[in-house]
Formats: C-alpha cells, structure tokens, sequence
C-alpha cells in the first residue's frame, strides 16, 4: 500500500488529502503539521481577535474530516529535515517517517526585523491561532498598541484590536499602507478609511526599539518619538518555511521551486501554497504568491499528480482582496508601473468623493493587473482577462464602465458555455 | 440537475426577473413592504446590456466552482447531490475572495450585511422566481442537458426528474 506524507495541514495539504482521495480511498496519508490545532481558516485570525468569528467557525473541516477520509493526523509534529534519498522524513521529536510520495506544503513564518526589545514577552506575530489568543488573553491589561508594518497583516491585526477597542497605531515604514498590493492613490483612499474608523497610521517611519523592563512599555521610532503601547504586533510580512530542504537537492530560491505539475526538482517530492514559488503569469518569473485561493489550487494539482494524474498548472499571480470598515479592496498582477514606462498604458477612474478607484493596466491590449477599489463587482471578469490572456481590444472602450460585464468576454474565453442560445 | 438557460433575443431587459429576485429573497416578500425593510434584498440576477443584447447573470452553480476553491472561510461548498454551490452565512466574514474569483461577476458584494449577493436557485424550490417573473419566457428552467454549442435548449419543457 502506498504511504503519502503531506507537511502541512493548511490550504493546500487539505486540498492534497481531497484530491487524493477523490479517487483513492485505499493509500494511507498522513498529514502532519506543526500546530496543535486541526485544519483551521487562518486567514480568519483577525476575524476571531475582532470577536467576529467564533472559533467553532473558523474550523476549515469537521473535526470528523481526517477520520471520514481515514487519515492520520499527526499535530504538533515538526519536520526538520527530508532525506530524499532514503524517502523519509525526520521531525524534531527525533521520529521518523517513510513516504513513497511527499508534499511539502509548510507554509510561510512571519519575519520578525532585528530591532532591540524584539524579543520581549508582549509582541507577537500574527499568523496562528495560537497567536490571536495569546493576543487575546492579554486584551483585559492592555489599552495601547502597536503594529509593526502596514502590509495586510498588520492592518488585519489593527482590525482586530481596534474592534476590541483597543488603542491602535500602526507604524509603517513605506509612505503608504498596503504597498505590496496598491498604488499611492488607491492606499489613500483605504488609509482615510482606517484613520476615520480610529486606526492611526503613523507612515514613513520605522520602530527602531521596543521599550520596557519586563512588559513592554513603548517603541521608539527612527525619528526618535516613543509610542506609548503595552502591546506590539509584528506584520512585516513573511518567509517560506523551507528549512527542512536546506540541505537537500531540493531546489529552492525564496520558495521551493514548483514545476507546473507543482512537483520539486525530486519525482516523487511536490510542493503548494506560501512554501513554493510557481510560475507567475503576469511576470513571466517564478515568484511567490502567497494566497489562501492560490495554495487551494495548488494543493489540488499537487494531491491529483501524486496520486498519479498529469494536471498541469497554469500558473498563479499576486492577487488580494480585502476590506476595511466596508471599503473593499481588491489588487490584481502588476498594480503599479512606473510612470514613465512608455509600454504599459493605464485606464483609471478616480472619485475621492465616493471612495471609488479603479485602475486597469494594459500592455499591448493585454490586461497585466488592476487596482479596485469601492466597486469590485468586475474583479473576477478582470482577473480571467488576465489569467486567460485576453486581448481587450474589441472592448477596452467598456472596461470601466458600469455596464462591463461578462457578455463583453464571453465570444473570447476558453471554454465556452452554452447557457445564452 | 435543472439549470437556467436564457433566449437572450426574448430577453426584453425588463428587470422583472430583478425584481422577482429580490422579492422572492426578502422578508415580507410583498412587493411595496420589501421597500420599507431594515435590510433592502437584493436581486441574485441581474441584466448586463452588451452588443444592444440583453444578458441575464446569475451563479452558474460551476461544478468546478472557483468561489469554493477562493472562500478562505469554509463558508462557500459544492454540494454534489443538488448541483448547487451553498453558501453558509453564519460562516461568512465578507472577504470577497468569492467576487475576486468568479469569472462570470455573477457574484456580487453586499458591503452591508456583508453577505455576497447569489443565486440560490430558489433554495432549490422547483420554480424558481426569475423563472416565473419573466414575461416573454426567455428564462428556461430546465435539466442540464449536454448540448452542443449551437444547440437550442427544448422550449418550456421543464421536464420533471
């Protein structure tokens, strides 16, 4: 009987485990995973420090999942190192474990920047369960706090505070929040929002110290002003968990390399979610991509080709969509070019007034990414425009108005329907 | 498995199926009380001028559905038996990866009870409300047949499973 191993029982090891056992009742798979805690919508953390979501919610799967699809479950378990050579895999604990077909779908880890005080007992990362509760536990003594990035994260974790009416400010280095997924404009639109709902955002600054004998006390920016904050949250976003191949053939950059098969450089080695880096269709690079929706779709072609299917991937793309305050928000593939790149050309709307942008940029007639903000309704026809390479130009005219929709698409897409005769 | 086919040369742009829709999903479900409620319902469907043609959109119910694979909360799952993608409220946290997603905008944000907006066949009841609404007949409501491209869907047959 053949033995899969999947590292990781997040978005993609549970897309695997499906896929697996969509047609193969019979093999045995064993999930292992570093937290004590079954498969759980982490994207929903700052939901759950909010008090929006209820923890019986945000489980990803009945605790009955891994008994129903006859898995072992094996929590709290981490896998330092893989011996391809040997087929095994070996966990901290000093266990072993053999497989005839292994994915490594470990995810990614905050970063945490070397400052002074970092390490003191009152900041935290954000990425865990474990971490919103520690967080959690700590709200009753805290009034104050900071956040450490303006990437997603932090503004999630500021989300979450805020909403348990604790005092926030968020210290970002850049001059705009979210800049891995929005231009200047459109961040202003979103900043206004959190300033307006009482996140103060204190932009183009850096935490220079975390000050406080015992409980944190305050930080000290670059400029030398303290921030008075009893609780620091880190968010400057994340690394691939990729130690475990370190010292294998297992090739990797940031991430581990993914063929379109989302297999390594090792036959019978895959790979998915915030782990690897896959192709990316609108750089035409390898990068990563780390993404709740990403990693599923990984994780299903990963799970399919172990177990024997040749699914191809088609590639993913740096994508996001979020909302604050009801403002939504949602970022495309290429979200800012520079302004006097000649090549690319951008379609905009802009009304401050209403809180309404919407940013398309084109090379060649062909959409490369987008910015939406206020009005996201087209994004998913967008993001097939990108994903399938269509040209826009019988209806670049259209793309921004209201009354753009999927009949505008619908003679130039892949599969066809048939549901409009 | 019943799916919604339209005539798109029958299709007035009429709204009526709109209005049917947001009627059938409200709370009073009375044409003039709907206005007064707290939360206004919102139609499923909605009608997208293209070409000076009339194009009905609403959930396809995909069988491989993009909005399940995106829902970072477990709240969107394919539900084999009925051919539906279910969507389950109470899980819900108004992401919108689900709108992100889909490739046909059939899905649509409700910032307000922030819900996405999309067609639950009528929570599987045999007519279904834009079905009946539609004064020309251009809405067809009926087993999935595997057609091929260029193949008319049997008028009003509605047969019964």
């Amino acid at each position: 009987m053949r033995q899969f191993v999947i590292i990781g029982n997040s978005a993609a090891g549970i897309a695997a485990v499906e896929a697996v056992r969509k047609k193969d009742k019979e093999s045995k798979i064993t999930v292992i995973s570093d937290e004590d805690y079954p498969s759980y919508c982490r994207c929903l953390i700052s939901y759950y420090l909010a008090g929006e979501a209820k923890e019986e919610k945000i489980l990803y799967r009945p605790e009955s999942f891994y008994k129903e699809n006859n898995i072992e479950l094996s929590l709290n378990k981490k896998v330092i190192r893989i011996d391809p050579e040997k087929n095994r895999v070996i966990c901290e604990d000093k266990s072993q474990m053999t497989y005839d077909s292994l994915l490594i779908a470990t995810g990614s880890s905050p970063k945490i920047p070397d400052i002074k005080g970092i390490k003191k007992s009152g900041v935290f990362k954000f990425r865990t369960i474990k971490d919103a509760k520690d967080i959690e536990a700590l709200l009753p003594v805290v009034k104050n706090s900071c956040i450490l990035g303006g990437g997603l994260i932090g503004l999630k974790a500021a989300y979450g505070l805020k909403k348990r009416n604790i005092e926030v400010k968020v210290i970002v280095k850049s001059k705009q929040v979210l800049s891995q997924m929005l231009d200047f404009e459109s961040a202003s639109l979103i900043q206004k929002r959190l300033e307006e709902n009482g996140i103060e955002l204190v932009l183009g600054e850096d935490v220079m110290e975390v000050i406080g004998n015992g409980d944190i006390k305050a930080v000290k920016l670059e400029s030398g002003k303290v921030l008075g904050s009893s609780l620091v949250v880190v968010g400057k976003g994340v690394s691939p968990n990729i130690d475990l191949i370190k010292d294998t053939k297992i090739k990797f950059n940031e991430g581990i390399i993914a063929s379109n098969l989302m297999q390594t450089n090792i036959p019978n080695i895959y790979t998915a979610g915030d782990v690897c880096e896959s192709f990316d269709i609108t750089s035409g690079e390898f990068s990563l991509n780390a993404l709740w929706p990403i990693a599923v779709e990984q994780g299903r072609i990963a799970g399919a080709n172990m177990d024997g299917d040749n699914l191809s991937y088609e590639g993913s793309l740096g994508m996001n969509s979020i909302e604050f305050f009801g403002l939504p928000a949602v970022s495309l593939g290429v979200y800012k070019v520079k302004a006097d790149n000649g090549s690319f050309e951008e379609l905009k709307v802009l009304d401050a007034k209403v809180n309404l942008y919407k940013k398309l940029i084109l090379k060649d007639n062909f959409l490369i990414g987008a910015i939406l903000i206020g009005d996201i309704k087209n994004s998913g026809i967008f993001l097939r425009i990108i994903r399938e390479k269509i040209d826009v130009s019988p209806f670049k005219d259209r793309l921004l108005q209201e009354n753009f929709g999927y009949p505008d698409i619908m003679d130039f897409v892949k599969v066809k329907e048939n549901i409009y005769v | 498995m019943k799916q919604l086919y339209y005539k798109v040369d029958k299709c007035l742009g009429c709204k009526s199926c709109e209005i049917a829709c947001a009627l059938a999903h409200s709370l009073t479900l009375e044409l003039f009380k709907v206005l007064k409620e707290k939360t206004l319902s919102m139609p499923r469907k909605k009608i997208i001028v293209c070409r000076g043609k009339n194009y009905p959109i609403s959930c396809r119910h995909c069988k491989d559905p993009k909005c399940v694979d995106a829902c970072m909360a477990a709240a969107l799952t394919y539900d084999k038996e009925k051919g539906m993608v279910i969507h389950d409220d109470s899980r819900c946290v108004g992401c919108w990866m689900c709108v992100m997603a889909c490739p046909y905008a059939a899905v649509r944000p409700n910032i307000k009870t922030k819900i996405p907006i999309r067609c639950d066949k009528c929570k599987d009841k045999n007519e279904l409300a834009c079905v009946k609404a539609c004064p020309t007949g251009a809405i067809i409501w009926q087993e999935e047949i595997a057609m091929q491209p260029g193949t008319v869907p049997d008028e009003g047959s509605n047969r019964k499973r």
